[in-house]
């Protein structure tokens, strides 16, 4: 037996022409034969050293050769389930039966050295025998991962604590373990030139609009790109204004939420490598929504919904205001507060918006820093950023105590609901410049700008701003508002289920 | 995307009111002092009429324009409709000077440059390049956003309402109702804008009386702000120019809680600008409709010239409202009862019989 990862010198290779323009070889045929010249024939595609070609004989004398990608395979499923049966092997060299002797569930055949060469990147070993009609390839790779665990961005006091990884097979398998019925499809696809990830489209059948199925099967195959690092790439693809700000398609990190998704008629899509889960169609009442209010009372959900939207309402428009108040409007403020503000801001040499605009930047250049950096200085970064920085620049007179509260309380506003922070931080931006420039008017028209482009926008012939733009009654009832259970057995009309009914 | 009989009816009786309460209480004050409810209530129903003719108009499922080209040929109905098109954004200069009035006196503290306001014209150019359709969504927020706004100044204003002050009637006589009937009558065509939109939203059984119900309902809450606005200021409430941000800050809150009636305000405000901005987009979609349906570049180039002939306007005539609003009271006063009720009423001829050859 040897192990080697070089071809050897000298190798011809089968049906290979040698193309006098590029020097290079290409092969035209791409059939599996002898097994000598499918073995140089499939190194030379793969010839990288972490490809390994393991040789042996069977018990009658047969030469036998797996290859396989170094890290990616379970060296003791290998030997257990392939190799020591095959070793042991006496018969036919038909494929069918060599199938069979290997003990390993995953079989499959393979009939080109292109699907070889695939099979061995994705980290399946391929069998390669003397007189074989079709190769063989075995699934036992062993692709390290992360062990699932509550994803950080979507952390729960009470319900299912478990989320994606970055193995797709476990995020298929979180995904099949919750929807145990034949209507759950998952048609995967690869993408990537280069990278050959595999995307599962996830749905219900008789569920799904097949028509969103259709679409997303469509946009998704058009994707022409080299690497496919991240989910988060497709969602340009999915999107119906790719440019725009506003969030087109929802994402998760938890698999009830998603399976919760799906069953309300959405479309999943699970990419190889990326713990986020993309859904569509997209509804922005969904960032409101968070997976604990299902498991809390109507009461408490509705009012935590509430207090969310009024905390990004806030988040958004408090600096604002408190500019435009400042610099157009004072009546804006109450006498006390506007005696207080005026105490405050007596000694600052900032103008109001250019204070703001500093205290804010701040704020972000502290919360890019604290999410990037190393955990053990993020107890120095706590103490330099909001004690000295923000003690020490209203005491020297830089900014004032106001500017600094109402920055925390929008930098904390944001937060509530964190799905949206993308948007909802330059929205705050725009809005701050816009009431610093043209003052409470600006915001008004801002605002008007902002509602007419939500409510055009639709994606997968569903609004984003349903169910409130349209005005969508029975959806309403699971939206900012949150009725019981027993109110929710219908499924949302806005997604355009073909079955309309969850609960009897 | 069509608009829905709810969207209509949520424009008729939430967002068409809004128009009628910045400088018309004011202006009604000075025609009919005490007796301003009336003419008021007066233009109320006759444009409560005609947008009851023009969703009857809406139940055959034409536009103006097939209508017309249907009836009197292509080369008509683009004349009739282009001058429709032009009334609409006739229509719509008041509430534009009104609006920058209203952003100059009550946004700012000292006055603003006049370029503060043009803003509001960019914003007017891209919802004037989108369908007429798109604003049904808008409504669906719009409405309870305006019914709140409004509510809430009334009850903050309704306690220190003196009503009496509305007594005795008649008092203005015959002449002031005249007059406050036909000087306001350039801020009601909102039956030429449901006439505009006939054809963009499916008629479904009684809308005609629904939407009757809504306008009546709406205007019933225009005519109570009236009587609030007047109970409260008396014979000064003609000096009360922008009646909606001041009747309610006499609220007692106000002193500790500071001005929250500007949450209410600035609500209404916010519905007023889609309002100020229906009428050129209104407009536009007909014009687009008649002269170029399937050239994508029609409606923005339209929206934009309009939108730009607009800002010149105003701007023209920045310090002449009491001017501009003579002219549209004085020679212009036969345009608003031709194109918002007349033809509305017209528009219900019966089809011609097609002979059998």
């Amino acid at each position: 037996m040897t192990v080697f990862s070089a071809p050897p010198a000298g190798a011809v290779f089968f049906a290979g022409t040698h193309n006098g323009r590029r020097g290079t070889h290409t092969l035209r045929m791409d059939r599996i034969t002898d097994l000598k010249q499918t073995l140089t024939a499939l190194k030379r595609r793969l010839p990288a050293e972490d490809i390994l070609i393991f040789s042996f004989r069977s018990a009658d004398g047969r030469a036998f050769a797996c290859v396989y990608a170094d890290a990616l395979t379970d060296k003791d499923l290998l030997g257990e389930q392939v190799l020591s049966p095959l070793m042991r092997y006496r018969g036919a060299p038909a494929a069918s039966a060599i199938c069979e002797c290997v003990t390993a569930p995953e079989v499959r055949r393979c009939g080109s050295l292109r699907q070889l060469a695939d099979e061995v990147l994705a980290g399946n070993p391929v069998l390669l025998w003397e007189g074989m009609d079709e190769a063989a390839s075995v699934g036992v790779k062993k692709i390290p991962v992360r062990a699932v665990a509550e994803p950080p961005t979507d952390v729960v006091t009470r319900g299912p604590r478990e989320g994606f990884v970055e193995d797709f097979k476990t995020n298929t398998a979180l995904v099949r373990r919750r929807l145990k019925t034949a209507d759950l499809r998952i048609d995967t696809l690869t993408l990537g030139e280069r990278s050959n990830t595999a995307i599962a489209v996830c749905y219900l059948r008789g569920i799904a609009p097949k028509t969103t199925v259709d679409a997303v099967k469509a946009r998704l195959s058009a994707v022409e790109i080299d690497v496919l690092p991240d989910s988060s790439y497709l969602t340009h693809a999915l999107s119906s204004r790719p440019h725009s700000l506003v969030k087109q398609v929802g994402t998760t990190e938890k698999p009830d939420i998603f399976c919760a998704k799906l069953a309300e008629g959405r479309v999943g899509i699970l990419a190889d490598g990326s713990p986020i889960a993309l859904t569509v169609p997209y509804l922005m009442a969904e960032d409101f929504q968070s997976a604990e209010d299902y498991f809390v009372s109507a009461h408490r959900a509705t009012l935590t919904r509430l207090l969310r939207l009024f905390a990004l309402l806030t988040a958004i428009y408090l600096p604002a205001f408190y500019i435009a108040a400042q610099l157009f409007k004072l009546q804006l403020f109450p006498i006390k507060l506007l005696l207080t503000i005026a105490g405050s801001i007596r000694d600052i040499p900032l103008s109001p918006s250019l204070e703001m605009l500093l205290v804010l930047l701040v704020l972000e250049v502290l919360n890019e820093a604290s999410i990037r950096m190393p955990k053990y200085v993020g107890m120095a970064l706590s103490v330099v950023g909001a004690l000295v920085l923000g003690e020490t620049a209203v005491n020297a007179g830089f900014v004032s105590t106001p500017a600094i509260i109402i920055v925390a309380f929008s930098g904390i506003g944001l937060y509530a609901v964190p799905n949206l922070i993308e948007q909802t931080s330059v929205l705050r931006l725009a809005m701050l410049l816009t009431a610093g420039s043209v003052g409470t008017y600006g915001i008004v028209l801002l605002s008007a700008f902002v509602l007419l482009y939500l409510v055009t926008t639709e994606n997968f012939g569903v609004p984003l701003a349903a169910p409130f733009a349209p005005l969508v009654r029975r959806d309403c009832k699971d939206a900012l508002l949150k009725y019981g259970l027993p109110s929710l057995h219908m499924r949302p009309k806005s997604l355009l289920s073909r079955n309309k009914r969850r609960m009897k | 995307m069509k608009l829905s009989s709810r969207q209509l009816f949520f424009f008729l009786a939430a967002v068409a009111p809004v128009g009628k309460l910045v400088l018309m209480p004011s202006q009604l004050a000075a025609l009919s002092k005490n007796d301003l409810l009336f003419p008021a209530a007066l233009n109320l129903l006759l444009q409560a009429g005609a947008v009851f003719c023009a969703l009857l108009f809406a139940r055959r499922g034409q536009t103006l324009y097939a209508c017309l080209r249907e009836r009197c040929g292509t080369v008509f109905a683009k004349i009739a409709v282009c001058v429709f098109a032009l009334f609409l954004w006739l229509a719509a200069f008041v509430p534009l000077l009104e609006q920058k009035l209203l952003v100059q006196n009550i946004f700012y503290d000292t006055l603003p440059s006049y370029i503060a306001f043009a803003p509001m014209f960019v914003f007017s150019a891209y919802l004037c390049a989108k369908p007429l359709e798109a604003c049904g969504r808008t409504w669906d927020i719009l409405a309870p956003m305006a019914a709140i706004g409004l509510l809430g100044i009334l009850l903050l204003a309704v306690g220190k309402a003196d009503y009496g002050a509305l007594l005795p009637v008649g008092a203005a006589g015959a002449g002031g109702f005249a007059r406050g009937a036909l000087g306001v009558a350039d801020r009601f065509f909102d039956g030429a804008l449901v006439l505009a939109m006939a054809g963009r939203f499916e008629y479904r059984r009684g809308m005609a009386w629904k939407g009757l119900l809504c306008y009546l309902a709406g205007g019933a809450a225009v005519l109570f702000f009236l009587a609030t606005f007047y109970g409260l200021f008396g014979e000064i409430a003609v000096f009360q120019v922008f009646g909606f941000t001041r009747i309610s800050k006499y609220f007692s809150g106000v002193t500790v809680l500071g001005r929250i009636d500007f949450l209410f305000i600035f609500a209404l405000a916010f519905a007023m600008v889609f309002y100020t901005v229906l009428p050129l987009q209104a407009g536009v979609t007909l014009a687009r409709e008649a002269l170029a349906p399937r050239n994508p570049l029609f409606a923005p180039a339209l929206a934009c010239a309009v939108n730009a002939a607009a800002l010149i306007g105003v701007l023209a005539v920045n310090f002449m409202m009491t001017r501009v609003m003579q002219v549209f009271s004085g020679p212009l006063v036969w345009v608003f009862p031709v194109f918002s009720l007349a033809v509305p009423a017209l528009s219900l001829l019966p089809r011609r019989r097609r002979h059998a050859p």
